[in-house]
């Protein structure tokens, strides 16, 4: 244990992918839980009424999107091999999520800006190829965006092309393949299916049949979250 | 492991994690290394199949056998069903992702009438013939168990081979029969004669019924290799039967999501309305360093922060003050919560309670059945007034707040004056609370009237009894609201359609079969559901079939009638129910089983045993 603290602050980097992606954000809060039982992770637990293990998810993602940088923070009350806990866990959890590595936080959750997004259109119709560029590279990219108005969620017209950070397009055996830094964290935070929902707004192509892939988190320098 | 056509459905649908498979401990075998696939169906959503006890045990029980492998199989929402339909997507196991119709043996758990027309659906999905004489092959084989199975008449058409009672053995029996006459070739008639022999099998196909012109039952004949009556199977020993070390946990919120020990099978009781109470005797329990050791291997295999103990009546376990301690010395210090449901008002201890408080707690739930003592004599539910109150007041001084009360409409003898009984008992429940000078300071009460609508069930002294029609329901319910004078109650109740449906598919016999087959052809399914329930088009179906639900509900059936059930054999002597009929009118009660037998017969199926007096 460091200093005079009881505990250690750790942080667990894991993928979710193939048919994880079906499960939602708090059923995935729970299986993850779950598997720190199983696994005998000595975890913090809150000290109220409900006693429950102390989570803290940099961001939820959204049901159908896989992806390679989720994290999880959490307190180890005892010391533990953290070679050895990522193995531990990877045994307690479904095949689909996996543990990469558990390591001490770099960053704060709150210093994420940015996240990468890889999306597949698998069947993409001739309009969606010929406008896909030039919507992208137009000054306005206008969605309709659930907003919060004091207590009311209300939807407006949002202009998201200045979240756009980066974007490239590549066309491969018939799919089209969106690479795209957009605005994510706390304060702006831009779900790919916005974008998926303006670009096929106008043309024939179905927005699901469509697989968004979550790469990478950064923060405001573009430094990779950790 | 879902194919590659499902998938892209998936992306359409709500919650789509009802369909993926894959879920901790759920059990993937390759298919080519054993001799029997079997397909254990569960004929409602995920959420309501995967909370099922009884799945979880026989699915436990076929995968720790090398030469089988069982998978789970649920009915899919409307959205999944449409989009399966539309793209000619069958019916799927979640474990191999194979469709119904690529399995030996397949499996449904009947646990209520108004699942039937799910079964119809998932058969025709899974691209398996719905109506038995339609499918010739040796396999799949349709079987059935479960509680309905006691009246398996009106789904006969349907299915192959009901298993009455508890199918731990006869499963594992049936899997043997059915291995052998594969390896061997047979026709499906030479394994149907072979699985008639086994104790509590029964093969409709070999039963011929005859009717009499008033539509009662004249006759049934039983021939081949079958024999008179179906004796149903029980396990003896609790201690020693199969019991599963892990559950398969889902992903998505099911309703019962929870560690289960099982503490013993049957009821004590005798409640005369309560078909659970006399089909599941006699009385076996298991000891409580079982019941400890099972609860924690499945805890440490799942992850579950919570553990429940499931019987008919679980304060009536001799061994639950043992227990109870036993539970909670290691699942505290692991932050599991321990639950403690269909605990009854006349033997609430204190230690129980001093017990419960070191726990999360929930609502208090009692179940008085009926408003006066007079109905409650009659259906033999031995709980007094006084006994509420009492146990009330100590639950209020122990902090609680929120009381369940559930009641009964339509019972046999019932009276408006007994349906008022029901808001005046509430009443003095509230009133009992603001009298307590030791209730939680600052808190109001709120009391929440439950009323299930009575439905006759075989085996149980009300079978012979009429059913109240919808519209006697309905005034009852107006009757009941016009009494709650208090806002602190709340009133809850049944819609009376479902209850008449309910009523008519348990005690009907074969020529339902007809009709269940027509409301499927007009689209009924999730009967059990508000939202999908529709009794114009099961009116219709009566109506095409010449028959009507007013026969089969809302009739006196006479001593001496053959029921359409007679033939099963639940160990219950008919004399027995037909005394406890007559006390019933009489506004006379019978002592429970642990005070005095009352020679039910149902120690006959375990070697003159029971539990109940041990």
């Amino acid at each position: 244990m460091q200093g005079n603290k009881s505990w250690l602050d750790v942080r667990m980097f894991y993928e979710k992918t193939g048919m994880a992606k079906y499960i939602s954000h708090l059923d995935t809060v729970r299986c993850i839980t779950r598997a720190m039982k199983r696994a005998n992770v000595p975890v913090w637990f809150t000290e109220g009424f409900n006693p429950h293990a102390f989570l803290t998810f940099a961001m939820p993602l959204s049901l159908g999107v896989e992806s390679y940088c989720e994290t999880v923070d959490f307190r180890l009350l005892e010391d533990v091999d953290l070679t050895e806990l990522t193995e531990r866990l990877n045994n307690a959890l479904p095949t689909d999520i996996t543990v990469k590595r558990i390591a001490a936080p770099v960053f704060s959750a709150a210093d994420i800006r940015y996240a990468e997004y890889e999306i597949i259109f698998n069947n993409p119709d001739e309009l969606l190829l010929k406008n896909a560029h030039s919507m992208l590279s137009s000054d306005e990219i206008i969605v309709p965006k659930k907003v919060k108005q004091g207590r009311k969620k209300v939807e407006k017209e949002v202009n998201i092309k200045e979240h756009i950070r980066t974007y490239e397009l590549v066309e491969k055996d018939g799919r089209l393949i969106l690479k795209t830094v957009l605005s994510s964290g706390n304060t702006v935070n831009i779900n790919p299916s916005l974008l998926i929902g303006a670009l096929t707004k106008d043309t024939n192509t179905d927005s699901q049949d469509v697989d968004i892939i979550k790469l990478k988190s950064y923060t405001e320098n573009m430094e990779i979250f950790r | 492991m879902v194919k590659k056509e499902v998938e892209k459905l998936l992306r359409k649908v709500q919650k789509p994690a009802r369909y993926t498979g894959g879920e901790l401990n759920s059990v993937v075998k390759d298919k080519n290394s054993v001799k029997l696939r079997y397909a254990f169906c569960f004929p409602d959503s995920y959420e309501i199949g995967m909370s099922h006890l009884g799945l979880k045990i026989l699915y436990s029980l076929v995968n720790a056998r090398d030469d089988a492998w069982c998978e789970r199989v649920f009915a899919p929402w409307e959205d999944m069903e449409t989009l399966m339909r539309e793209n000619g997507v069958k019916l799927y196991a979640l474990e191999s992702g194979d469709s119904l119709c690529d399995f030996d043996l397949i499996g449904f758990t009947m646990q209520y009438e108004l699942s039937y027309t799910n079964v119809l659906n998932m058969l025709d999905l899974g691209g398996v013939p719905v109506l038995k004489k339609d499918r010739s092959a040796l396999a799949p084989i349709v079987i059935a168990g479960g509680p309905c199975v006691c009246n398996p008449e009106p789904i006969t058409d349907f299915i192959d081979i009901f298993l009455p009672g508890e199918g731990e053995e006869v499963t594992n029996e049936l899997i043997d029969l059915l291995i052998k006459h594969k390896e061997k070739g047979s026709t499906r008639l030479e394994f149907l004669r072979d699985a008639a022999k086994i104790e509590g099998v029964y093969v409709p196909e070999f039963y011929d019924v005859d009717y009499n012109e008033d539509g009662t039952v004249k006759s049934v004949k039983s021939r081949e290799t079958a024999p008179e009556k179906v004796k149903k199977r029980i396990i003896s020993d609790l201690n020693t039967t199969h019991y599963p070390k892990d559950f398969v946990v889902p992903f998505i919120d099911v309703v019962q999501d929870r560690t289960v020990g099982e503490v013993f099978r049957g009821c004590i009781r005798g409640c005369r309305f309560c078909q659970a109470g006399f089909i599941y005797r006699p009385i076996r329990e298991k000891s409580p360093e079982t019941i400890n050791n099972q609860c924690r291997a499945i805890s440490n295999a799942t992850g579950y922060d919570e553990i429940s103990l499931c019987s008919l009546s679980t304060s009536d376990y001799t061994g639950i003050d043992k227990l109870i301690p036993m539970l909670f010395d290691w699942a505290l210090k692991e932050n599991i919560n321990v639950s403690l449901p269909s605990l009854r008002v006349d033997n609430f201890s204190d230690e129980l309670m001093e017990e419960l408080k070191k726990v999360r707690r929930s609502g208090l739930t009692f179940a008085p059945e009926a408003g006066t003592q007079r109905l409650r004599d009659a259906i033999n539910k031995n709980v007094t007034e006084e006994e509420v109150m009492r146990t009330a007041s100590k639950a209020f001084e122990g902090g609680w707040t929120a009381v369940k009360l559930y009641f009964m409409m339509g019972l046999p003898t019932e009276t408006m004056e007994d349906i008022a009984g029901i808001a005046d008992l509430a009443q003095k429940v509230v009133d009992l609370y603001y009298r307590n000078p030791d209730r939680p300071k600052g808190k109001g009460v709120t009391v929440s009237v439950s009323c299930a609508s009575f439905v006759p069930k075989p085996f149980t002294p009300f079978q012979w009894e009429p059913q109240d029609t919808g519209e006697m329901l309905i005034e009852k319910q107006k009757h009941l609201l016009s009494g709650v004078k208090s806002r602190k109650i709340s009133v809850s109740y049944h819609q009376s359609d479902t209850s008449v449906l309910e009523g008519v598919l348990a005690r009907g016999d074969r020529r339902l079969g007809e009709v269940i087959y027509k409301a499927w052809q007009k689209g009924c399914k999730f009967d059990s559901w508000d939202e999908y329930f529709d009794f114009s088009k099961w009116s219709e179906a009566f109506a095409e079939c010449n028959l009507t639900p007013e026969f089969y509900a809302n009739r006196r059936r006479e001593y001496d009638e053959i029921l359409p059930w007679d033939h099963m054999d639940y160990g219950i002597r008919k004399e027995f129910l037909i005394e406890e009929n007559k006390k019933a009118h009489n506004s006379e009660t019978t002592p429970h089983c642990r005070i005095k037998c009352s020679a039910c017969g149902a120690n006959k199926l375990n070697g003159g045993k029971c539990d109940a007096r041990k």
